[in-house]
């Protein structure tokens, strides 16, 4: 069916720095699990407006360390270069972030043939938005080096396409063993949170950190910083023991966030003590409503529409228009190789446009 | 009207200042001196108002009638000497006039002393405020400082009179007050444009920032909400995990038997773990339970005939015997403990 491709396609250009540091880097199999790790690439199709492009900034971090950070896309870079770009690279999944009139869209797809979740953002707000809503963000130096947990809730089991929602984005962050993770490198979650009545999808994306409990702020602060303290106000040394000074949030807490750790993180948490958790977000943050769900990579059969009514219609006319593209761009690539296919630009938007 | 009275003024100024001059320089002769010094010094040429003094001198002097028409030969001669002897005497005249002058300027000078010259000093160091003190004085008034206390008069009524006048119209001012409705319909225009051009601006801000939401600074009920979910779900592998790897402890996994004793008892540990939760409840800790078929599509498998099977093993995780699963042919459990075993 399709024509061979022999002609030269230009690369996505990925300006890493850590890869160009130390190249292969990044397994792509866990040394210890010897699981695939799944990689993951964020870009736009079409133009994104600032705000947008910042989301799409977050989103790159929050999918830290196995995605390409400081991937440079162009306005002639069509899908398939990405789709070149990703296989020699063990890229797994496309997180597309797109734009209409109507609102921005988030296209969560798997390489190299699919499917493709369409959510709808129906309300977002970036990381600097939360940081600054909060009263001391919080950003330790290595919160993004390991890669995040993914706690999924509420999402129904009986529904097939919030099944597949809760496998792709399973399949988004790489599996965790239980007996050799390391706690300390567990240092964000993300969760996804399916209301079952507005069919809404929350994301958050939160920082975990442990504390220790029945330890009073002041000998927590102490062990944590390493610093002599300040004792000018009180008469003796023990008062800086006794003189808790403001109970701190931590005693208030509720026994459900409390683990006991097998092992000692950072300083403070030690072994065999209880630590309390807490979160706190980091962003971004998203409302998602599940549009509709493609068999190919942001083309093919439509398995799931949320407008009950476009659907059989919608689905015919996107797979002729899907597959005239298909003709179409590879016959532009072979007709000018050596230029940029301005006609794959245009299709690539018409692609857009229909997508949305 | 206000114009018009201005117009008249300063008409009136001038005149005033011309006359004002003549008077002064009619009065005494010396006077004029006191400017001409000045001039002397750099050499100036002689203008034509100091040839209308020398003629006068000249007549004087003479009390010819030839007088009036040998001074515009003696300014002749001066660029070019081929003249008639006429022209020679009195160019001769004239000369003898020059030092004459020079020679009267020079004693008085001597004699009126530096006195004369330091007010005169004062009197171009400060200017307006001091030379209209003279004028008013009255009492030895200079040509030069007169001339400019006139002058300032003028001035000082003119602007006077523009101060008086009443702006109507603070958007626009004096300025430009005749074509008040031109300024006034290109101002609005403008305006207008500008309105367009921000409203546009506006809505494609509109449409850049839609979905755009800021966060409150505080915690609503939703957001805590979902922070306690997202709490559950952490402290449930944190604990899995610990379950797990505190029945690790004190095990050498390098050991054969050992190795084979703590696969059996980190599986058991983790379904049971696992197998806690049922799938009604809201959290389901999901990448710690799965690693789906990623060796054949990944993510592709579950939209086959069998996913709602293989889905299912969720349920049957705590009927199923960790033993049995091997034997399984369930795609996804096997893996599962192959995964385990590695």
């Amino acid at each position: 069916m399709r024509k061979k491709q022999n002609g030269f396609r230009r690369p996505v250009v990925i300006k890493n720095k850590r890869n160009s540091k130390q190249p292969e880097s990044q397994p792509s199999v866990d040394p210890i699990t010897g699981k695939k790790i799944p990689k993951s690439f964020v870009f736009a199709r079409g133009k994104l407006p600032v705000p947008l492009k910042q989301l799409q900034m977050d989103l790159r971090k929050l999918m830290l360390p196995y995605t390409a950070l400081s991937l440079k896309e162009k306005k002639r870079n069509s899908l398939r270069d990405f789709l070149n770009v990703a296989g020699p690279m063990g890229v797994t999944h496309f997180l597309i972030l797109s734009k209409t009139a109507s609102a921005p869209y988030l296209r969560v797809a798997t390489t190299p043939q699919g499917p493709t979740l369409t959510f709808k953002i129906q309300e977002y707000a970036l990381a600097a938005d939360i940081a600054r809503s909060q009263l001391h963000p919080r950003c330790p130096k290595d919160l993004f080096k390991n890669s995040a947990l993914i706690v999924l809730s509420g999402f129904v089991s009986g529904d097939l396409p919030l099944r597949l929602t809760t496998n792709m984005f399973q399949n988004i962050f790489p599996t965790i063993d239980v007996k050799t993770v390391k706690l300390a490198s567990c240092q964000r979650i993300v969760l996804l949170n399916y209301n079952k009545d507005t069919k809404l999808i929350d994301f958050r994306h939160y920082s975990i950190r442990l504390q220790p409990i029945g330890v009073s702020r002041r000998i927590r602060k102490l062990v944590q910083s390493h610093q002599v303290p300040d004792l000018r106000n009180l008469q003796d040394v023990s008062d800086f023991v006794t003189k808790a000074g403001y109970g701190s949030e931590s005693e208030a807490d509720e026994e459900a966030a409390t683990v006991t750790l097998s092992s000692n993180i950072g300083r403070v948490n030690r072994a065999a003590t209880k630590s309390a958790v807490r979160l706190q977000e980091i962003g971004p943050r998203m409302t998602l409503q599940l549009v509709r769900i493609e068999k190919g990579l942001c083309s093919g059969e439509v398995l799931f529409s949320e407008s009950a009514s476009g659907k059989p219609g919608d689905k015919g006319k996107t797979d002729d228009e899907m597959d005239n593209n298909d003709e179409d761009s590879e016959g532009g690539e072979d007709d000018d190789q050596d230029e940029d296919g301005d006609g794959e630009d245009l299709e690539d938007n018409e692609n857009d446009e229909e997508l949305d | 009207m206000a114009e018009e009275t201005q117009v008249v003024e300063s008409g009136r100024g001038l005149g005033k200042r011309k006359f004002g001059r003549n008077q002064g320089r009619k009065k005494s002769n010396k006077k004029p001196k006191v400017m001409q010094q000045q001039r002397g010094q750099k050499k100036v040429k002689i203008d034509p108002k100091m040839k209308k003094l020398y003629h006068k001198r000249a007549r004087e002097y003479n009390s010819d009638d030839e007088d009036e028409t040998a001074a515009p030969a003696s300014v002749r001669t001066r660029g070019a000497p081929s003249m008639k002897t006429r022209g020679v005497v009195s160019f001769t005249k004239k000369k003898h006039e020059e030092e004459d002058i020079e020679g009267e300027e020079l004693s008085e000078d001597e004699g009126a002393a530096g006195g004369q010259r330091t007010q005169k000093r004062n009197v171009t160091d400060k200017k307006v405020s001091f030379s209209e003190d003279e004028g008013e004085d009255g009492d030895e008034i200079q040509p030069g400082i007169t001339k400019f206390t006139e002058g300032c008069k003028a001035f000082k009524m003119a602007f006077k009179s523009i101060i008086k006048k009443s702006v109507s119209d603070d958007l626009l001012g004096p300025v430009l007050s005749a074509q008040k409705n031109l300024v006034i319909e290109k101002l609005a225009e403008e305006e207008a444009e500008r309105k367009v051009k921000g409203e546009a601006k506006k809505e494609k801000l509109m449409i850049a920032e839609k979905g755009h939401v800021k966060p409150a600074s505080y915690l609503d009920s939703h957001e805590k909400f979902l922070i306690s979910v997202a709490t559950k779900g952490v402290v449930k592998l944190f604990n899995a995990v610990n379950k797990a790897q505190v029945a690790q402890k004190g095990l050498d996994p390098s050991k054969n038997r050992d190795a084979k004793e703590l696969r059996k008892r980190t599986k058991e540990a983790f379904f049971s773990e696992l197998g806690k939760p049922a799938i009604g409840t809201s959290a389901v800790k999901a990448n710690a339970s799965t690693s789906n078929g990623e060796d054949e599509q990944p993510s592709w498998a579950p939209l086959r005939d069998n996913y709602m099977l293989t889905s299912s093993r969720i349920k049957d995780w705590d009927k199923n015997m960790p033993g049995k699963n091997e034997s399984d042919n369930n795609e996804k459990v096997s893996e599962d403990s192959s995964s385990d075993e590695d």
